[in-house]
């Protein structure tokens, strides 16, 4: 026991509360430097001088470093990803060959209805909006149920990137006969058709009642689906597909027959009902389906002013 | 020059030290933040081996926990829409927010810990007995109520940790026998952990937890004090009464001249000599600021290497697989689920047993632990007395046993809630995609 009355144990605490004290500082200024050492400040270098290299000299000087993102609560979207990925709307401007994340989205024809302000990037290609890390914003970390539709995910899907995304865009489009630029789904609900699904389920209200509702299927628990059957990766994508193409291997007990459909009809229609869930967008992001088969967001909220400058 | 520079170093470091013992004592008194301590203090309740500091540590998590609370209040929105939001914009948009919210999360875990080792160490020395038995309750009150604090702070974030920690947690909780299920639609506002349950969560986390732990911890503070310090003084003050007085040689005025003789021996009212004691004033602060400087870059340490965990938004359709409660309630999951008996078709809940009578044994026994011990006098205030091994073998066992249950409940359940080594592969869950 050190006996505090001795005068080197007072010089101890003495030296002890100095090197605690230093220590202090140097967490604070570890601190300090990871606050600015942000993940997207490089990234915004680089746009800058793009910006200066495609000529755009004024733009460049007004660009300011910060983090950047486009906000509808109307959607819930908080889409931090334009911190990094800057060139989103400068196509035409900035070339299509810049490297990611600066690259221009893709001119895509049904790109005039859905204005970046008013949708974000995350409806589309889901992903954590919130996140100003690569990672953080691609994978979401752990527990996080909506990772990027990136080409990889895709690709482990058997299907295209740009497949995967119909899904989500039948969030909206679910009534609509057919769409413009979602031929996967369009197929999948052709077939869905042609196959007599609603004979013995039912989807809103309409169908049988023999089978399973499926209004909402795509926001069943994947832990309630038996995998005991079913081969390759545990997914509920998976699960469908094979269910689709032969039932009764993966659930030996259903009513439901063997279509030995051809898998990329399979997948199609697996995406479809994937994309049944219970999303809560206000009416004026549904296309009326009776009105017009074109998408057209009806009543356009006001350009959202906490969007980035458009070019 | 010299002397400018002087007075310069002065205003800046205020490098005072007190002239003599009366400039030392009321420093200490007439200070309001220091006024609850005494004057002078005994080396051995200053000492580290003694009591490691552990109350001291536990306190400044507390206040760490209140200065970076305060600040998280300011981002925060206690709804269920924007809860998960703005823990999203403090980790990744508000300056600092992820820094002091993982500080926040580890200082809690921490206070939890220490507020049981510190307790643990209490029981070891034997520092419940006499007229410390008071602090001894109001320290398990304190205990209990850094748990509610932890645990109603574990819900904030509403992500699926949260919500499912504490839907496993209340369940534990409704199964007490006739206020069980009153119990749970109390505390979470309804039947199922929602807004309501968010809201009342909340208030109880921010305010009145706090001002409830604030206040029992002045007052554990002056037990302290009316206790005449730690109980390290308890042995050191029998011996100083033991020994024969050496008292000093004087001379005193008779009426008949100078007669030769004694003088009264003089004594701390604490029944120490001046020589066991030093002045609070700069060895007690100092100690107490190191001790708390040390806490403080410990969890900003942490707070920096480790992030606090954060999953998905609360879906109350999708239950993560396992779900388990927060690590200092695990143990009582595991008891609840390792007394479940399963006979055929018919299942017995373990969770009276494990979730509801063990544990409030366990409490009742901690509280009216002092009333049965039977040590003698002498193995008060020193660590592992031989007349206290059997008692501190009962203390030793029960919290070994929890921290072992904590371990499995916390490492080892897998998926389905089955065991699974470390190193094992556990199942690949299924995902949507």
């Amino acid at each position: 026991m050190a006996d505090p009355r001795d005068q080197s144990s007072e010089r101890q605490d003495f030296d002890w509360l100095v090197v605690m004290s230093l220590i202090f500082l140097v967490l604070v200024a570890i601190g300090l430097w990871r606050e600015h050492a942000t993940a997207w400040r490089p990234w915004q270098r680089s746009f800058k001088r793009a910006l200066a290299q495609a000529g755009r000299f004024e733009d460049a000087r007004k660009f300011h470093p910060g983090i950047r993102q486009i906000w509808n609560p109307e959607l819930g979207v908080v889409d931090r990803c334009v911190s990094c990925h800057l060139g989103y709307e400068w196509s035409g401007i900035l070339p299509a060959s810049l490297p990611q994340p600066l690259a221009p989205h893709p001119a895509l024809p049904f790109m005039a209805h859905h204005p970046f302000g008013q949708f974000g990037c995350t409806p589309c290609h889901a992903g954590q909006g919130w996140a100003t890390t690569a990672s953080g914003a691609h994978d979401g970390g752990a527990g996080w149920e909506e990772p990027m539709l990136s080409r990889q995910l895709a690709a482990s899907c058997g299907v295209s990137e740009g497949e995967l995304i119909q899904m989500r865009c039948n969030y909206c489009h679910r009534r609509d006969q057919s769409t413009e630029g979602m031929d996967s789904i369009n197929l999948a609900k052709k077939l869905f058709k042609r196959r007599k699904c609603l004979i013995c389920h039912s989807v809103e209200g309409q169908g049988g009642h023999t089978a399973p509702d499926l209004t909402y299927e795509g926001d069943k628990d994947p832990d309630l689906f038996d995998f005991s059957h079913v081969s390759g990766p545990k997914t509920v994508f998976n699960w469908n597909v094979q269910h689709l193409m032969v039932a009764g291997t993966v659930s030996p007990k259903t009513a439901m027959p063997d279509y030995n459909m051809p898998p990329e009809q399979a997948r199609a229609l697996a995406l479809l009902i994937l994309s049944w869930r219970h999303i809560n967008y206000p009416p004026q992001y549904i296309p009326q389906a009776a009105a017009s088969p074109e998408p057209q967001p009806s009543a356009s909220p006001a350009p959202n002013p906490a969007a980035s400058p458009a070019p | 020059m010299a002397g400018s520079v002087q007075r310069l170093w002065h205003k800046l470091f205020w490098p005072w030290a007190p002239a003599s013992e009366r400039e030392a004592s009321e420093a200490i008194v007439r200070n309001l933040w220091l006024h609850w301590f005494p004057a002078k203090v005994s080396g051995r309740s200053m000492s580290w081996s003694y009591s490691f500091w552990l109350g001291t540590a536990a306190a400044s998590l507390f206040v760490i926990l209140t200065i970076t609370g305060v600040m998280l209040m300011f981002f925060y929105v206690p709804s269920t829409e924007r809860a998960y939001g703005s823990i999203k914009d403090l980790e990744y948009a508000v300056s600092f927010g992820r820094l002091l919210r993982n500080q926040h999360r580890w200082a809690a875990e921490g206070m939890v810990a220490l507020a049981f080792i510190h307790m643990a160490r209490v029981f070891f020395t034997g520092a419940y007995r006499g007229s410390r038995v008071l602090n001894w309750m109001v320290g398990v009150a304190l205990l209990l109520g850094t748990l509610m604090l932890s645990f109603t702070g574990y819900l904030l974030p509403w992500d699926q940790l949260a919500y499912w920690a504490i839907t496993v947690g209340t369940n534990i909780a409704s199964q007490a026998p006739v206020l069980g299920s009153t119990m749970r639609y109390l505390l979470l506002g309804g039947n199922f952990v929602g807004q309501q349950t968010l809201l009342r969560f909340y208030v109880l986390h921010v305010f009145f937890l706090p001002a409830v732990i604030w206040i029992m911890f002045a007052y554990h503070m002056w037990r302290v004090r009316k206790d005449g310090g730690l109980a390290a003084i308890v042995p050191l003050r029998a011996m100083r009464q033991a020994e024969p007085k050496a008292t000093p040689q004087s001379k005193s005025y008779s009426l008949f001249g100078l007669t030769p003789g004694t003088s009264v021996a003089v004594m701390s009212s604490m029944g120490l000599e001046e020589r066991d004691q030093v002045a609070s004033s700069p060895n007690l602060t100092r100690r107490m600021i190191l001790v708390f400087l040390t806490v403080f870059n410990l969890t900003l340490l942490l707070a920096m290497l480790f992030n606090a965990p954060l999953e998905g938004p609360a879906n109350p359709s999708v239950t993560p697989n396992p779900a388990k409660a927060p690590w200092y309630f695990v143990w009582l999951q595991e008891l609840v689920s390792s007394t479940t008996v399963h006979l055929g078709s018919i299942t017995l809940s373990g969770g009276l047993l494990g979730g509801i009578l063990l544990p409030a044994i366990l409490l009742a026994a901690l509280i009216a632990w002092p009333f049965f011990d039977r040590s003698p006098a002498n193995a008060e205030g020193v660590w592992f007395p031989r007349q206290r091994n059997r008692q501190n073998a009962v203390f030793a066992i029960v919290s070994v046993a929890i921290v072992i249950l904590i371990i499995v409940g916390l490492y080892l359940r897998g998926p389905y809630w089955h065991l699974y080594w470390p190193w094992s592969p556990r199942p690949v869950l299924p995902r949507v995609l």
